[in-house]
């Protein structure tokens, strides 16, 4: 490649083509193709059971695609194994929380340390006491404000504070690319200015994909906003124009006949 | 020292203590008893790593179990007819026998963890079964061997230095194994391997987005469940001087579950408490009335609804499985 430079800056961090998926008679993604550049946050927004989180699965790998690729930095990873994205730089939170309940809320995070060191398949050392995971755990307790919460058991944090730890969970994973999937779902008023103001300082240090309902934070937030309806994108552009367009109005406004 | 470190102190000095009290009482057919209880304790502690932790209900344990026994039946069978195997003088060396019944039970626990773990929950139940009920029947059908009737053995195994046809060095041979093998797996459980593996149990979907990969740990830790119950089969035989069929019945495996179930899942130390209480009520029973698991279902019932982590759950409170 002769223009790299140009190139280098061209390439999306994360580009998804004409993906399709369908369950049955529903196509929950029909023909999907958007970039998220690197540093972006590039929201998602769509009516309920538009298909965001059946996009975010697959571009997680939990849900593999009829057709369509996936390139992250310009690799095809549509096919690869979900436990071989991490690996990759790709993160994910999920919509409701999936985290480890019997276990602290330091462990949750250090299992996402571990994930990352050649020390996964050890037998023999004392995992809770092992500095080199147990450190950097704190850190990005600390980093989400859950630090005084480390050592109870996740069953025994309130919802948004299981919200906070998805995200140190997505953080510890040293990804490039996170998929937020409604990280403000079921929180009050002040958790939420909370998460959008941890979401701004994340602004620019990762390729970010927000799946929000909340319009207001996404307009707030995202450099670009694709508008799912149905499975199918009608709009991608800055929030300024996708708050003009009218095709837009008529599906949040219900027109569509 | 916290409760659960007193729990289980008293759960071993009580086991250390046995034979004496054996002696105390003279009664003789206590360490027999005791060193039956054992031997199960060693099989229901490795099914708890899988069950336990791994969230893996294999209800083929029995298997293994009885492949560890029949390694050992065979092997003295020959020993008998004066052939050795290779024409090797150590065919009848414990420490030969027991390490190959642990790698032959390993190995059959390889290829059947293998084939299982492609599903999880009820199948995963149902195919351990199956396999362990295909080797159930190829064991009744090994007519050279005694088929249905099983292989008696003549004498135990050797040990250098200890005499293990005493039926007290036996008990105490039996228990270090068992107090060796419940100190290895939890350090298996503490390590970050271990994690993993209650990742799976707790979260398989956070697991797997981590980026951990399923079958390699859940394998791993099936395989090395596998090795113990053959130990523990390899000494059952060498207890009873006899392997069948019915070490390998799906019964068997049935009682290891419940063993665990009482004890309490997910803890190590609770299935040695569950298989005491599981043997004790059975001994107690039986001379009573035939029937004796119309008592024993109750009483399961009463402790699955009751605590979570079993007897070793309630004794020792909160940390239990940590």
């Amino acid at each position: 490649m002769t223009d790299t430079l140009s190139g280098s800056t061209q390439t999306p961090k994360l580009e998804i083509l004409n993906l399709k998926k369908s369950f049955g008679a529903l196509a929950a993604t029909n023909d999907v193709s958007l970039t998220v550049r690197a540093g972006e946050i590039h929201g998602l927004i769509g009516p309920n059971g538009a298909g965001k989180t059946t996009l975010i699965s697959q571009i997680s790998g939990e849900l593999i695609p009829d057709s369509g690729q996936i390139f992250l930095d310009g690799v095809d990873i549509t096919r690869l194994p979900a436990y071989e994205r991490a690996a990759v730089g790709l993160a994910r939170s999920f919509q409701i929380s999936q985290l480890y309940n019997d276990l602290t809320v330091e462990d949750n995070v250090a299992m996402a340390v571990q994930a990352q060191t050649n020390k996964r398949f050890n037998f023999w050392r004392e995992a809770r006491k092992d500095p080199s995971l147990r450190e950097p755990a704190r850190r990005a307790l600390d980093q989400v404000g859950l630090l005084d919460r480390a050592g109870l058991r996740v069953s025994e944090l309130a919802h948004g504070e299981k919200r906070q730890l998805e995200l140190a969970i997505a953080l510890s994973l040293k990804a490039s690319v996170l998929l937020l999937d409604e990280p403000m779902a079921g929180l009050g008023a002040e958790e939420s200015r909370l998460m959008k103001n941890f979401l701004q300082d994340l602004k620019g240090k990762y390729a970010i994909l927000l799946v929000e309902h909340d319009m207001d934070i996404v307009f707030a937030l995202a450099d670009r906003v694709t508008v799912l309806v149905y499975g199918t994108p009608i709009f991608t552009g800055t929030p300024a124009e996708v708050r003009e367009n009218e095709a837009v109005r008529d599906a949040y406004l219900g027109r569509e006949d | 020292m916290n409760r659960k470190n007193f729990v289980v102190g008293l759960i071993f000095v009580i086991l250390l203590l046995v034979p004496t009290l054996a002696d105390a009482v003279s009664n003789s057919f206590l360490i027999n008893t005791a060193t039956r209880f054992v031997i199960y304790a060693l099989a229901a502690v490795s099914l708890d790593l899988v069950l336990g932790y791994g969230a893996m209900i294999s209800f083929g344990h029995a298997a293994f179990f009885g492949i560890g026994g029949y390694v050992v039946a065979i092997m003295a069978h020959h020993m008998d007819m004066g052939e050795t195997i290779f024409g090797w003088a150590g065919t009848n060396s414990a420490v030969i026998v027991w390490i190959l019944a642990m790698v032959f039970a390993a190995f059959i626990g390889l290829i059947m963890g293998f084939l299982s773990l492609r599903t999880t929950g009820l199948q995963f139940i149902m195919i351990t079964l199956a396999f362990a009920q295909m080797l159930y029947f190829v064991l009744v059908g090994l007519v050279m061997y005694g088929g249905d009737d099983g292989l008696s053995i003549t004498s135990r195994n050797v040990l250098p230095f200890v005499d293990i046809s005493n039926n007290r060095t036996f008990y105490y041979v039996c228990l270090a194994i068992l107090i060796f093998w419940v100190w290895l797996c939890r350090r298996i459980v503490k390590s970050p391997f271990g994690m993993v593996l209650r990742g799976f149990k707790e979260n398989e979907r956070r697991n797997i987005n981590l980026g951990y990969a399923p079958l390699r740990y859940k394998l791993s830790a099936f395989v090395f469940s596998a090795a113990g119950t053959g130990l523990a089969g390899a000494l059952w035989a060498n207890y009873a001087l006899y392997a069948s069929p019915d070490m390998a019945a799906w019964l068997k495996s049935g009682e290891f579950m419940a063993m665990i179930i009482l004890g309490g899942m997910g803890t190590i130390f609770g299935p040695v408490l569950g298989t005491a209480v599981y043997l004790g009520l059975e001994q107690l029973l039986t001379g009573w009335t035939e029937n004796w698991m119309l008592f024993l279902g109750p009483v399961l019932i009463l402790v699955v609804l009751f605590s979570k982590r079993g007897l070793f759950g309630w004794l020792a409170g909160g940390k239990s499985h940590d």
